[in-house]
């Protein structure tokens, strides 16, 4: 399923997966129409523009993985709304592209989250591993709900935030193919994970359970 | 900060102008009472001189707190001195039953005119030391302590400390705007040289560098210079101004770096600000534009580029890595020995000053990194 506001777009996009040989089951250019024909389109993958004219990113995330638990969203945006992504990420969304990105590169990180592997950037790498830091700085920082990295999940973080492929950084680390990946995806689950209880906290504070 | 003085002068001879107005006003309501009272005065033939000096020392303040130059310590205690003898006069001149009765000093309402005076020219401090000046003169003069007294001397404190507040903090924002125009009109003036440089100088020096590019030996070695230029020359004019706020000030590190991010150039950073003094910062966006420089200079066009910062509570590091065709460790080692490697030189000499680390790792093939390190805790 297809979600972007711009029909050309819109329309490319999808004429690119199909050739790569995908069965494209919607294309939808509002946030609120994709997340009511997502239960009955059943899209495995859900590729989003994360600017919609209706409900924010996060909101399309969230109804979507209400109203399909599992399936895969890849955000694309342009550049610069760093908090966005952000949020997107930890409402749920596994994957980031800039929409400057190549189609090769496009197919590629579809591919990848098709087959539930997280599509980090670099500048996603560097935000996460931003939050990270920020959360371990703030005052209830000592509160052992909040997630951590280990060093190696840093280390990879890292590396991924300058630039190298997950093969370079298994090459650099000794590690396989798989374990790099792994480790990418641990960091994201850690900040979903946290996302969730700490929505559900402020439900509970809120007396909306 | 001759600039300043003139703006900040009309703030100021607005607020004399006020008090010379009060002083007036307040002339006219003690005349009155005077004029009312005078059948109660214990010596009323004498309160026609006193009302005269004090008619006098209006008309005399009046033009002597409008000059600048006068408005000076020897004044200040004049004006003071002189009210509070004739608020003294009044007890004998009114006599000690009339104000007993209530009825008003001849100097009511003008007293207050020199504690604001003093609060104006010196802030909080002078007008409630003024203040407690006059208020104990009055309380003396009236020789009986009752609530309206009191109340006299606690609205003129108030009313001291309030003036003095509101003049701190209307220099203050005028001082803030002074420096605002002042940014503005260098950004502009920096706008107008970028343009001129841009039309001009740097597209012959771009020339010269592509043109000599292919010419090898010393036209070769000019046209490198040329370009080096360029890019310098480049990077000034076209400089955010964020530098030219106060040193001390901090600001988003990532306001200066954005900007560098690019088609080839990728920028990870956390998605908040990442404040540091504007002085280490923009060392360290210079630092990084040198790094991005020799990037552009020393390997093939497209080459990738990456730039994470990185903001921990100790701690800021900005790494910039390079995919391209790297530095053989003797090449490095070869160039520092013949004083070159300006690049790396002028990076470390950069952090260096700021008391950070940097750490230079190459290898031919694959690419170059460069990771500078500054400490958040000032030395």
């Amino acid at each position: 399923m297809v979600v972007d506001d711009h029909p050309m777009w819109r329309d490319g996009v999808a004429r690119d997966l199909a050739a790569a040989g995908y069965e494209v089951v919607a294309t939808v250019g509002e946030g609120q129409q994709a997340v009511r024909i997502a239960p009955a389109a059943r899209p495995q993958v859900v590729v989003l523009d994360l600017q919609l004219p209706d409900i924010s990113g996060v909101e399309v995330i969230s109804g979507l993985l209400a109203a399909l638990p599992g399936v895969r969203v890849l955000m694309l945006s342009a550049s610069g709304e760093q908090q966005d992504v952000l949020d997107a990420v930890k409402a749920g969304a596994t994957g980031y592209l800039l929409k400057s990105s190549g189609q090769a590169e496009f197919l590629d990180a579809v591919a990848r989250t098709a087959a539930g592997d997280p599509v980090f950037t670099p500048g996603l790498a560097g935000l996460v591993l931003g939050e990270f830091r920020r959360l371990a700085t703030e005052p209830a920082g000592e509160d052992p709900g909040t997630p951590k990295l280990t060093e190696r999940e840093t280390e990879v973080l890292r590396l991924v935030a300058k630039g190298l492929s997950y093969r370079q950084i298994a090459e650099r680390l000794v590690l396989s193919h798989r374990t790099v990946q792994n480790h990418v995806q641990n960091t994201l689950g850690k900040l979903q994970l946290h996302n969730r209880v700490e929505l559900t906290r402020y439900a509970i504070e809120q007396g909306l359970d | 900060m001759a600039e300043s003085a003139s703006t900040s002068q009309t703030l100021q001879t607005s607020l004399w102008r006020a008090i010379a107005v009060y002083r007036i006003a307040a002339l006219v309501y003690v005349t009155a009472l005077v004029v009312n009272n005078i059948g109660v005065y214990a010596h009323p033939a004498l309160a026609w001189p006193v009302l005269a000096l004090t008619a006098g020392w209006t008309v005399f303040t009046t033009y002597a707190y409008a000059d600048p130059a006068r408005r000076r310590p020897p004044l200040f205690l004049a004006d003071l001195l002189i009210t509070m003898g004739v608020m003294a006069s009044s007890g004998y001149i009114v006599g000690a039953e009339a104000l007993r009765a209530g009825k008003p000093t001849l100097a009511v309402a003008w007293h207050v005119a020199p504690v604001i005076a003093w609060a104006v020219a010196g802030g909080r401090r002078w007008g409630i030391t003024a203040a407690l000046a006059m208020g104990a003169t009055d309380l003396v003069v009236r020789n009986h302590w009752d609530q309206a007294a009191y109340t006299g001397t606690v609205l003129m404190l108030l009313a001291a400390l309030a003036v003095g507040y509101l003049v701190g903090v209307a220099q203050a924002s005028q001082q803030r705007l002074e420096r605002a125009i002042q940014l503005e009109a260098a950004t502009r003036e920096r706008e107008r040289l970028a343009r001129d440089i841009h039309d001009s100088v740097l597209q012959v020096l771009a020339l010269v560098k592509r043109r000599g590019a292919g010419l090898g030996g010393e036209a070769g070695e000019l046209a490198r210079l040329a370009g080096e230029q360029e890019a310098a020359l480049r990077t000034l004019v076209t400089g955010r101004s964020a530098e030219a706020v106060d040193e001390h000030a901090e600001v988003d590190l990532m306001t200066l770096l954005e900007p560098y991010a690019s088609a080839t150039v990728s920028v990870a950073a956390p998605a908040g600000a990442v404040r540091l003094p504007s002085a280490a910062a923009s060392e360290i966006a210079a630092a990084v534009a040198a790094a991005l420089d020799n990037v552009t200079r020393h390997c093939d066009p497209g080459t990738k580029v990456w730039v994470l910062v990185e903001d921990e509570p100790a701690a800021v590091t900005v790494s910039v890595r390079d995919d391209g065709c790297g530095i053989a460790p003797e090449r490095l080692a070869e160039a520092e020995s013949q004083g070159r490697l300006g690049v790396a030189q002028s990076i470390r000499g950069r952090i260096g000053d700021l008391g950070g680390t940097v750490t230079i790792t190459s290898a031919p093939g694959q690419g170059t990194e460069v990771e500078m390190t500054v400490s958040r805790v000032r030395a």
